[in-house]
């Protein structure tokens, strides 16, 4: 090893440090601010700590904002994205890894095609799809006279239960099972979704905790599709959207805190989650920039 | 990489000697055609009700007039919406086109240094799981948590402006003066994707040969020299990977600044996506809102192409 490694760093010990500090701040100053009471929060000077660690926030925040009901819904839509993304990643993964047939290749294509798209050229068409949504929500066989899937929590997971990086991700993984030992299964008499679902899923798990936790993640936070959703229907709001609610409407000044403690409540299962499979997730970072 | 994209001719030119006629092996073959596309099928379908449709429905809207209602009532305008667009006393190509590029710019920049700096430093401690999680923290927060926390530090009240006062510097109204609006969310923007940034540009660092350094220690040459001569180099790759995905979505979002300034003060921070969200959803303006979704479209393509041309040219590898 060269002699740089065996000295202690500290510039750059330093420097990670104080941008690490940065990075955690604000995480801080958002859990002491849940602390504070009405007369605290926004005062002059600003103080860090707060004069008492009192729950009161949190019971307001609860209170308020009918938490129950968002919690519900968020996990509602993300259980929906995330098992659809798993099955259908998975399935059409092992079809254009391991079976033979014609339009592979093009289909192969199509699905890295899906992932230029930007997501903001949809916002618009998939808003009108579900609100003309045939024979949903009073609508009649050509989409017409009522509000389609827009009233249901359904639409908040709709435009998301397919994804072309899952698929892709799943493709890449199941392409280095061994052939031969699917063949001899076919010998034996298996069909295909016995393979898939007894010899090729079991082979790709670490991969599928990765996608699992990516789409788990992204979907728990989406913020401007459900904003949508529930502007159309508030009882299919989610935890973002009502907490922003809440946020815009009242007093700033005296709310904050219980903003605050909403937030505490609302990003704790995706960072208690973030931090005990962190290995996964980083993986799946990693790994998407393999597209 | 490369080699696993490319589909497996093997398997088909060892199936092309069979003997004609429908074998076992023929009706193996077509077997697997059905089960193949049994198992395609939801993703078939999805893509064709939530990609195909509604991308010749956007097209179709951005060449009409159209209030929202009733289907029936598209009116074809032709190429109106996107002269409109850039016609004088039109905000779209100033402030707000300028905005989108000024915010993903910005953002690119400031991320872009921030990480180069902390993932060289970090590749040379201990503990780097632990430092990396940090920087990621932002990453897997919400962004309704991320805007109202700085939005909060940003109030006269709030810590950014008690550091400043502790300082003996006077208080500044980040997000309501007009000049410091957009600096003060691209600070946030790039905060909280640096995590990711430094993720992978650590990784790069990890594949860059320790012996390249060893030899340049031999030749004394000095830390500034290794970084330019052998570091940045080395990195290019990584590096272009990072300032194109973050360009991108620098370009593309609007989330945070729905949730810290709504576009304001005035057309502050008003950028592209939002404007468009704004024309369909808030003015019924369906026509203008997706003819904007198209120029954006086209806005982020060609930067991107311009970036990867750049790179290109300045070095053979990319």
């Amino acid at each position: 090893m060269s002699r740089r490694r065996q000295r202690v760093p500290w510039v750059s010990y330093l420097l990670v440090l104080s941008g690490a500090v940065l990075m955690v701040v604000p995480f801080l100053d958002m859990v002491m601010t849940s602390f504070k009471g009405p007369g605290e929060s926004g005062k002059l000077p600003y103080r860090f700590l707060p004069k008492g660690f009192d729950f009161g926030n949190y019971a307001a925040a609860l209170h308020q904002l009918d938490l129950p009901v968002l919690f519900r819904n968020s996990a509602t839509a993300t259980a929906l994205i995330t098992g659809s993304v798993l099955l259908t990643s998975s399935l059409a993964g092992y079809a254009l890894a391991k079976l033979r047939f014609r339009g592979r290749d093009f289909i192969f294509r199509l699905v890295l095609a899906t992932m230029m798209f930007p997501p903001f050229l949809f916002f618009i068409p998939h808003f009108l799809i579900l609100v003309h949504w045939p024979l949903a929500g009073g609508n009649d066989v050509l989409g017409r006279g009522g509000a389609g899937l827009t009233v249901s929590v359904v639409a908040l997971a709709m435009p998301f239960l397919v994804n072309g990086f899952g698929i892709f991700l799943m493709r890449q993984f199941m392409v280095s099972v061994p052939d031969e030992i699917l063949e001899a299964a076919r010998l034996d008499g298996a069909g295909e979704f016995t393979l898939w679902w007894r010899i090729v899923l079991p082979q790709t798990k670490p991969v599928l905790v990765t996608l699992a936790l990516l789409t788990f993640v992204d979907a728990w936070n989406e913020y401007i599709w459900a904003l949508l959703i529930s502007t159309a229907d508030p009882d299919v709001m989610t935890l973002p959207v009502g907490i922003q609610l809440l946020q815009d409407y009242v007093d700033p000044t005296r709310t904050m805190p219980v903003v605050m403690a909403a937030l505490v409540l609302s990003i704790l299962p995706v960072l208690v989650l973030f931090l005990l499979l962190q290995k996964h997730y980083i993986r799946g970072v990693m790994l998407s920039g393999l597209k | 990489m490369v080699n696993t994209l490319a589909p497996e001719r093997a398997g088909h030119s060892a199936s092309r000697a069979r003997p004609p006629g429908p074998g076992p092996a023929a009706r193996a073959r077509r077997r697997q055609t059905v089960v193949a596309y049994l198992f395609l099928a939801p993703v078939l379908l999805f893509f064709a009700v939530f990609l195909a449709l509604p991308l010749g429905f956007a097209l179709l809207l951005s060449m009409s007039r159209w209030s929202g209602f009733d289907l029936g009532e598209i009116r074809p305008v032709g190429p109106a919406n996107f002269t409109g667009l850039f016609a004088r006393g039109s905000t779209f190509l100033a402030p707000v086109l300028t905005n989108t590029v000024l915010f993903a710019l910005g953002t690119v920049v400031i991320a872009l240094a921030g990480s180069v700096l902390v993932a060289t430093c970090i590749d040379r401690l201990r503990f780097q799981g632990l430092w990396r999680t940090l920087y990621f923290l932002p990453m897997v927060t919400t962004v309704v948590a991320v805007g109202n926390v700085w939005k909060y530090m940003y109030e006269p009240g709030g810590l950014v402006n008690g550091v400043l006062n502790a300082l003996g510097l006077g208080s500044v109204a980040f997000l309501q003066d007009p000049h410091t609006a957009l600096p003060a969310v691209v600070v946030v923007q790039a905060w909280a994707s640096a995590g990711s940034a430094i993720l992978v540009l650590t990784a790069g660092l990890k594949s860059i040969p320790r012996s390249y350094y060893e030899a340049a220690e031999l030749d004394g040459a000095g830390a500034v020299t290794v970084f330019r001569k052998i570091t940045l180099p080395l990195l290019r790759p990584s590096l272009l990977f990072v300032c194109i995905t973050q360009f991108l979505t620098g370009l593309q979002s609007f989330a945070l600044i729905t949730v810290m300034t709504k576009g304001g003060p005035g057309d502050a921070t008003a950028v592209a996506a939002l404007e468009m969200y704004r024309q369909a959803f808030s003015y019924g303006d369906w026509g203008t809102a997706s003819a904007a979704a198209f120029v954006l479209f086209v806005v982020v393509l060609v930067i991107t192409l311009v970036q990867l041309w750049v790179f290109r040219r300045s070095g053979e590898d990319a």
